[in-house]
């Protein structure tokens, strides 16, 4: 990580880095940044600490820093409440927090006082391990902290190169892993870093309007409704070269939807986790995975059993959090439920998410994609809802876009429908303003 | 509405969307040669009428073999007047 803000400063150290709504940091600024960082993290001897900051140039500091001399830093979710970040501190062993908040149980430092302090000596040689920690974003539970290594995570930056006109959003909180992949395409394109006003799709688009974004990395979700509110005040659209989707399934009219509306823009997705490192990119334009990645070695091999998709990948992590290290080089199952269907590898859903229909096992995601293709629907989510008869019915949340009926939507939705297997047919519709959502992904299990 | 209207209606709303025939009368039986539901039609009205009518008969139990025996749930689970 060090390493490549060192080359960007060293080529270009007044371009900008980093613009949000805390300001503008060049390449330059920041490499002095994580120096003074690394100097104070030395002085005060600490090897693991956490980072709770809304200003992204900031915790770019601090990662560079940590990196820079082997202290395992780990960024926490914005939204954790102060008991939150006090369960994390003492779970995770952090020795020093830093954060602007106050009031926090562990030792704490304000980083943007650190990075001010002036830069001291740092060791020439470089440390022998780079730890790093990320938390899970836990749509499906309490946060878990996956250990990994910089060397591991930053293969991916080796193919990518400088391309300083980028400017990239930042779609993602820092403390996910999809946050921190950005992070690592901007440092080693020599890009410029966007940052809304927060991770809201209405404000992404006013910042990729305003500062004309030219690279978007977002999920499938977070898509969705970017789509949606411009259609909806019918601004301009930004001038989008890179169109980038991942953290969840990604649903073909979704890719279509996006297509039509940047037409000119390459449509990718990513295909990675928390735990497995970002490892296979897609940009076909169709949904799924080609099939012929099955069968391919390198530095990802992936294969199916019993219907689940194994990964074994040279960027996975190293374990989990005191926890007894995992091989890297094994082979893992990534939970998510697949089916071959001709020369694609097609996902249907997680294998926590299946819904058990009196005795037929369901997948919400196929179901999911007919009800979003249907015109008026601005958002579906399928669960499994109670039912004294069946264990489970298959129901659906919706969001409507305006002007739309319900119970033509609805007969619509039946319609779209009728050729799955009766278990698989929705049996209950409720139609609400919003669908609840984790770190722009749609919250899974049972509706709250 | 009368509750064995409201009753009736939900039931022949939902019929409608299963382009079912319509015609429903309280001694109409639910299954084999009434409406001849299969369990996963029976689930589908249990969540109807639990989300119109707030409480539903299968999920609490009740023994259900027609239209009338939904309204008798209902009407018994009303306080007198």
């Amino acid at each position: 990580m060090i390493e490549l803000l060192a080359a960007a400063a060293g080529e270009r150290p007044d371009d900008t880095a980093v613009v949000s709504p805390f300001g503008r940091r060049s390449y330059g600024e920041l490499a002095r940044a994580a120096d003074a960082v690394a100097t104070d993290l030395l002085r005060r001897g600490v090897r693991r600490i956490g980072v709770l900051e809304p200003d992204p140039a900031l915790v770019l500091a601090v990662l560079a820093a940590s990196s820079r001399i082997g202290v395992e830093a780990c960024v926490y979710p914005l939204a954790a409440t102060p008991e939150a970040v006090d369960d994390l501190c003492a779970r995770f062993g952090h020795e020093l927090l830093l954060t602007s908040r106050t009031g926090h149980a562990a030792p704490s430092a304000d980083p943007a006082e650190v990075v001010a302090t002036e830069p001291g000596e740092l060791p020439d040689a470089p440390p022998s391990s780079r730890p790093l920690l990320v938390m899970t974003t836990g749509t499906s539970g309490y946060p878990r902290g996956v250990r990994h290594e910089w060397d591991r995570v930053l293969r991916v930056a080796q193919r990518i190169k400088p391309a300083p006109h980028q400017r990239w959003l930042l779609a993602y909180g820092l403390n996910q892993f999809g946050g921190l992949q950005v992070l690592i395409h901007v440092l080693a394109s020599h890009a410029q870093l966007v940052a809304a006003e927060s991770f809201q799709p209405r404000d992404a688009l006013a910042a990729m309007r305003r500062w004309g974004v030219t690279h978007a990395s977002g999920t499938p979700t977070f898509w969705r409704f970017v789509l949606k509110e411009a259609r909806a005040d019918g601004g301009p659209l930004p001038p989008l070269e890179q169109v980038t989707l991942g953290g969840e399934a990604v649903p073909g009219p979704l890719l279509d939807q996006l297509r039509r509306t940047f037409p000119d823009a390459n449509l990718s997705q990513i295909y990675g986790a928390t735990e497995f490192g970002q490892n296979v990119t897609v940009r076909d334009g169709r949904p799924g995975l080609p099939a012929s990645m099955l069968a391919r070695g390198g530095d990802v091999e992936l294969k199916v059993v019993d219907g689940e998709l194994w990964v074994r990948s040279r960027a996975s992590m190293l374990g989990y959090h005191d926890d007894t290290s995992v091989d890297p080089d094994s082979w893992r199952a990534t939970g998510d439920l697949v089916e071959v269907v001709g020369d694609r590898v097609e996902f249907r859903g997680r294998r926590t998410d299946v819904i058990n229909v009196g005795g037929v096992k369901v997948h919400p995601l196929p179901v999911e994609e007919r009800a979003s293709a249907v015109p008026g629907v601005a958002l579906a989510r399928a669960y499994g809802r109670t039912s004294a008869l069946t264990g489970s019915v298959v129901a659906l949340e919706l969001v409507l876009e305006q002007g739309y009926d319900a119970e033509a939507v609805e007969d619509a939705i039946r319609d779209a429908c009728a050729d799955l297997p009766p278990a698989a047919r929705p049996r209950g519709f409720a139609f609400l303003d919003a669908l609840q959502t984790t770190g722009n992904k749609l919250s899974r299990g049972q509706p709250a | 509405m009368a509750d064995s209207e409201r009753v009736v209606s939900a039931v022949r709303k939902f019929l409608s969307r299963h382009r079912k025939d319509e015609t429903v009368e309280l001694d109409t039986s639910l299954f084999a040669d009434g409406i001849g539901l299969d369990s996963l039609e029976t689930a589908e009205l249990s969540v109807l009428l639990e989300d119109e009518l707030g409480r539903d008969p299968f999920s609490e139990g009740a023994d259900v073999e027609s239209v009338a025996d939904i309204v008798e749930f209902y009407d018994e689970g009303k306080s007198p007047a």
